[in-house]
C-alpha cells in the first residue's frame, strides 16, 4: 500500500490559507485510498496556482500549458487506457482557454478525470476576472466591474454529454475526497468542479460566502434523471450550490467503442503492423 | 515517347477521379506518370482540370504543350487553348460547343450516348476514358479492370453498366477516328510494376511503416487526404485516427499520446500549423517526440486553399517561441518523402524533439509512379531507432520493486549528446513530469539560474548531435558547370527537367537539391559555394526564403532569383528562359 508520503513532492508555493492545499490533500488521499502507487496514474496539469500542484504531487505527470491539459489527458488515455488519467486545471485554464476543449472531451465521453479548482478569478496573474467571475466582478481587468455573465460549467458539461458531474467545495475535505474518488471510479468523461476560494484576489466568493450558499444532495436524489441534473445546474443563477454527485449514467468511454483497442492490449502494447502490402494495392 | 492527356470541366463531376484513373491506366500498361491537379476551393460550379505526363522514361515536371485534352465543357478549351499545338487532339462534343479547325477533332457524342444509355452526367468521364484510350491505341480491358475495382462493393449490375459507357467512347473513336489513332498506350511486354502515389500517399505510407500508432488532424487542404488515408486504414493498421475539434487539440492530444509512449503525428497546412505553434514550443521544452507534416498552400491567412506555394519555410523552421531544437525536413519528390518521412520518425524519438516535414499542394496532391520493388525494398530495410526511449519491459525496478520506495526518475538528466533516458509512464517503481516549464534534471520546475542553463545548453547541444550523426548535406545533380542551381522540396523535379532540356542544347548546369532544410552545417554548406560560379536560386515564393536562410546561416548570398508566387508551380520554361533569352 503506498501512503499520502509517496505522492508528496515538494512543499506546496501557495497561499496561506487557499483551497488549494486541501484539494492537493483530497486527490492524494483519494489516490491513496483507491489503492493507487505514483507509478500507476498519469495527470495532467494545466496553468495556474492549480497547476503549480505539479511539483507538490508524485505521479506520471504532464505539466502542460494554459487550457491544453485536456486534449493531453485524452491523448495519454488513447495511448494507454490502463493508466487513470486526470486533469487538475483552474477555471480560467479549463472554462476560459481551453473551453472548446472542454466541450469535445464531454461529448466524446473520454474516460478522464477533470478536476477543476474554481475560483472565480486569476490568481497566478494577480487578480483579473475569470469566466466563472460574477457580473460586475471588479478586478484588474475589470476595474468597472465585468460585464459578461458567469459561464455555467456544470451545465455546459452537462449538455454536451458528460456522463459523471459532480461538484464540492474546498472548505469540505471529506467531500472532496469521496467526489474525487467517486470520479476516479466513474468509466467516461468525469468533472469534479470544485468551489474554491482564493483568499488573497477574491473578496467575494469567500468562505463565508459559500458556506452560507452550499448544500448537500440528499440521499433520495436521483442523480440519473438528465432534467433534474439540469436544474441543479441551473441554481448558479440563484447564488446556490449543491454538492454531490449531481449526475451520473452509464454510458461507453470514447476508447472503448474504438476496435483497434481491447481490455488487456493497449495501443502502446500492441504488435506492430507489417502487412504494409495490404495497403498499396490501393495505388496500383 | 512522351505526351500529355489533360482532362477538363465543371467541379463536381469527377474529374479527379477520371484523371488518376488515367493515370493508373498508363502505369498499369508500363508507363510512367506525372500528374497535376488544378481546381478551385469549392465543391461545386469551379473549373477543375488534371493533367496526365505519361513517358516511358520516368517523368519529373510537367510539359509545356497538352497533345490530347479532353473538354468536358467549353471553359475547359478557352482555358486550356494556349497550351495547344496543331496537331493537339481535342476531344469534345460538338453538341456542347466548336471551334475553328485550328487543332484535330475528335468529336465524341458524349450527350447522345447519355440519352441513349440513360447514363447520369458522371458518366460522361467514363465515356472520355474509353475515348481516350482507343485514340491512344490502349486495349480495353485495363479500364474495365479499374472500372472492375472501383465498383466491386456495389454489384455485378453497376460494374456492367458502367463499363457500358466506356465501350460507347472507346468503339465509337476506333469506328470514326481510325486514321488519328496514335500507338501511344500500347501495354509494355517488359514492366515493372508500380505505384501511383501522391505526396501525401506517400507520407502516409511511411507513417504506417515507421510504426506510427496516432494520428490526429483537422481538414486542411492540401494535408486532408492524409487524415482520410490513415483513417481509411485504421481496421487494417490498429492506428488510432483523431479528427479533433482544432488544431490546437491536435497536436496537445498528440503530444499526450506520445508522452505516454506512442509514435505521433500530426498534419495540416499552414493556419492550421500557426494555431499549433505555442505546443511546438511544449513539445521542445518538455522533450516530446513528435512528427509535423506541413502541407503548404499560398498565404497569408486563408490565402489560396487549393494552389501550391513554398511560402512557410521561414515560419516553420523559426516556428515556436522560445529556444529549442527542431528538424526540418522538405523531400522533393514521392520517393524523398517516403525516405524522409521514415527518417522523421526515428529522429522525433531519438532527438526527443519535433521535426517537421514540408510538402506543398505540388507534392502533396500531385501523382507520381515509383517502382513496387523499390518501395518494398525501402520498407523493408527500414529499422525503428527509438533512440533513448526505454521500453517498459526493459527498465528493472528501483529496490527490488519496493511499492513503498518510488525513485523519481531523472528524465532531463544532463547528457554530453543533449539527449536524456525516457522510461515510459506507467512504469512500476518510479515517476517523473515532464513539463512545459524550465525544469530540473528531475522534472521539477526550476526559476534558478544556473539549472535553467544547464536545460538550455543540454536541449542545443541537439543540434550538434544531429549534425554529426544525422544531417545530410544538399544532393548534387548534373556536372561541374559555371553554371548551378539552388533549391529545395518540391522543385526539385521541375530543376532536374530543365537541366535534362538544357544539356540536350549542350548547356551544362549543376543543381543542389536541399531536402535536409534545418538546422544545416553551417561549414560544410560554405564551402560548396566557395567557387565563383553564376549561381541561381529557385523557390516558389516571392521573398527566396531559403536563399535567406542560407544567407542567416552561411553569409552567402545568391543575388539571381528564379521565384513564382502567383499559385502556380515553378514552369521548366521558365529556367530554360532566363539561361538561354530568346527561348
Amino acid at each position: 500500500m503506498s501512503t499520502i508520503q509517496d505522492f508528496t513532492g515538494y512543499q506546496p508555493t501557495w497561499c496561506p490559507g487557499c483551497g488549494d492545499w486541501g484539494i492537493g490533500m483530497a486527490i492524494k488521499k483519494a489516490l491513496v485510498d483507491l489503492g493507487y502507487s505514483p507509478s500507476d496514474v498519469a495527470i495532467v496539469f494545466g496553468i495556474g496556482c492549480s497547476g503549480n500542484m505539479n511539483d507538490f504531487v508524485n505521479a506520471y505527470a504532464l505539466h502542460s500549458l494554459h487550457g491544453r491539459a485536456l486534449p493531453n489527458a485524452i491523448g495519454i488515455k488513447l495511448a494507454n487506457h490502463k493508466l487513470p488519467v486526470i486533469a487538475v486545471v483552474g477555471d480560467g485554464d479549463c472554462y476560459g482557454e481551453g473551453g472548446n476543449h472542454l466541450i469535445h472531451a464531454a461529448r466524446g465521453n473520454h474516460d478522464i478525470t477533470v478536476i477543476v479548482h474554481d475560483n472565480r478569478v486569476y490568481g497566478l496573474t494577480t487578480g483579473q476576472s475569470a469566466p466563472t467571475s460574477p457580473k460586475g466582478f471588479k478586478s484588474k481587468s475589470t476595474p468597472l466591474g465585468l460585464i459578461e455573465a458567469p459561464i455555467n460549467p456544470l451545465a455546459l458539461a452537462l449538455t454536451q454529454g458528460a456522463s459523471f458531474i459532480a461538484q464540492t467545495f474546498a472548505g469540505d475535505l471529506n467531500h472532496m475526497i469521496s467526489m474525487i474518488k467517486l470520479a476516479l471510479n466513474h468509466k467516461g468523461f468525469s468533472l469534479v468542479n470544485i468551489l474554491q476560494p482564493c483568499v488573497t484576489f477574491n473578496k467575494v466568493n469567500t468562505y463565508q460566502y459559500y458556506l452560507k450558499r452550499v448544500y448537500k444532495l440528499d440521499d433520495n436524489y436521483d442523480k440519473t434523471d438528465f432534467k433534474l441534473a439540469l436544474e441543479k445546474t441551473l441554481e448558479l443563477n440563484e447564488e446556490k450550490f449543491p454538492l454531490g454527485v449531481i449526475y451520473q449514467i452509464e454510458k461507453k468511454s470514447y476508447h472503448e467503442q474504438l476496435p483497434q483497442l481491447s481490455d488487456d492490449l493497449t495501443l502502446i502494447s500492441k504488435k506492430r503492423f507489417e502487412k504494409i502490402n495490404d495497403l498499396i494495392k490501393n495505388f496500383q | 515517347m512522351k505526351f500529355t492527356w489533360k482532362i477538363g470541366g465543371e467541379a463536381g463531376f469527377g474529374i479527379m477521379t477520371t484523371g488518376l484513373l488515367f493515370s493508373k491506366i498508363a502505369s498499369r500498361l508500363g508507363y510512367e506518370i506525372f500528374d497535376y491537379i488544378e481546381y478551385p476551393s469549392l465543391v461545386r460550379g469551379g473549373h477543375n482540370a488534371y493533367e496526365v505526363c505519361v513517358s516511358d522514361e520516368k517523368v519529373t515536371a510537367l510539359e509545356k504543350n497538352i497533345d490530347i485534352l479532353v473538354c468536358l465543357n467549353k471553359e475547359t478549351f478557352e482555358k486550356h487553348k494556349k497550351r495547344l499545338h496543331k496537331n493537339s487532339l481535342i476531344i469534345y462534343d460538338n453538341q456542347e460547343f466548336d471551334f475553328e479547325d485550328d487543332y484535330v477533332k475528335i468529336n465524341v457524342p458524349f450527350k447522345n450516348i447519355l440519352k441513349e444509355l440513360n447514363g447520369e452526367q458522371i458518366m460522361k468521364n467514363t465515356i472520355s476514358l474509353g475515348a481516350s484510350l482507343a485514340i491512344l491505341g490502349g486495349e480495353i480491358k485495363v479500364l474495365n479492370d479499374l472500372i472492375y475495382e472501383q465498383f466491386i462493393k456495389k454489384g455485378k449490375e453497376i460494374i456492367e453498366f458502367n463499363q457500358k459507357f466506356a465501350k460507347q467512347g472507346y468503339d465509337f473513336v476506333k469506328n470514326n477516328y481510325s486514321k488519328h489513332i496514335k500507338i501511344f498506350l500500347v501495354e509494355k511486354q517488359e514492366k515493372q510494376e508500380k505505384l501511383v502515389l501522391t505526396g501525401n500517399d506517400s507520407f502516409s505510407l511511411g507513417a504506417v511503416a515507421a510504426d506510427c500508432r496516432f494520428y490526429a488532424s483537422y481538414p486542411m487542404t492540401p494535408s486532408s487526404s492524409v487524415l482520410t488515408n490513415l483513417a481509411s486504414w485504421q481496421d487494417k493498421t490498429g492506428m488510432i485516427v483523431r479528427h479533433a475539434e482544432d488544431e490546437i487539440s491536435v497536436i496537445n492530444t498528440a503530444l499526450g499520446a506520445s508522452f505516454a509512449g506512442l509514435r505521433v503525428a500530426v498534419g495540416t497546412s499552414g493556419g492550421g500549423f500557426a494555431l499549433m505553434v505555442e505546443s511546438l514550443s511544449f513539445a521542445g521544452v518538455a522533450e516530446i517526440p513528435i512528427v509535423v507534416f506541413l502541407a503548404s498552400r499560398p498565404g497569408p491567412a486563408t490565402g489560396m486553399p487549393t494552389w501550391t506555394e513554398q511560402g512557410d519555410l521561414l515560419f516553420a523552421t523559426f516556428a515556436g517561441h522560445g529556444e529549442f531544437p527542431k528538424i526540418v525536413f522538405a523531400p522533393g519528390d514521392q520517393e524523398e518523402m517516403l525516405e524522409l518521412t521514415l527518417k522523421a520518425f526515428n529522429l522525433a524519438d531519438i532527438y526527443q524533439t519535433p521535426v517537421i516535414v514540408i510538402s506543398d499542394m505540388y507534392l502533396s496532391e500531385g501523382h507520381r509512379t515509383i517502382g513496387k520493388d523499390w518501395f518494398e525494398k525501402v520498407v523493408g530495410e527500414y529499422k525503428i531507432n527509438r533512440g533513448k526511449i526505454i521500453d517498459n519491459s526493459k527498465v528493472n525496478p528501483p529496490n527490488g520493486g519496493q511499492k513503498s520506495k518510488l525513485e523519481n526518475f531523472l528524465r532531463y538528466k544532463i547528457t554530453e549528446d543533449g539527449i536524456s533516458e525516457k522510461i515510459l509512464p506507467g512504469t512500476p517503481g518510479y515517476f517523473y513530469q515532464e513539463n512545459s516549464y524550465e525544469h530540473l534534471e528531475d522534472g521539477h520546475t526550476t526559476e534558478e539560474a544556473e539549472p535553467r542553463k544547464n536545460q538550455v545548453d543540454k536541449r542545443n547541444r541537439k543540434w550538434q548531435t544531429y549534425l554529426d550523426q544525422d544531417f545530410q548535406m544538399p544532393i548534387f545533380y548534373g556536372e561541374e558547370a559555371e553554371m548551378v542551381f539552388v533549391s529545395w522540396g518540391s522543385i526539385k523535379g521541375i530543376i532536374l527537367e530543365a537541366q535534362k532540356q538544357l544539356a540536350q542544347k549542350g548547356i551544362k548546369t549543376g543543381f543542389y537539391h536541399f531536402n535536409h532544410i534545418y538546422p544545416i552545417d553551417n561549414e560544410k554548406v560554405k564551402k560548396l559555394f566557395e567557387k565563383d560560379k553564376r549561381y541561381i536560386l529557385v523557390e516558389n515564393n516571392s521573398w527566396g526564403q531559403f536563399g535567406k536562410l542560407l544567407t542567416m546561416e552561411t553569409g552567402i548570398e545568391i543575388k539571381e532569383k528564379i521565384l513564382r508566387y502567383d499559385g502556380r508551380p515553378i514552369e521548366v520554361e521558365q529556367i530554360i528562359r532566363l539561361i538561354i533569352k530568346n527561348f
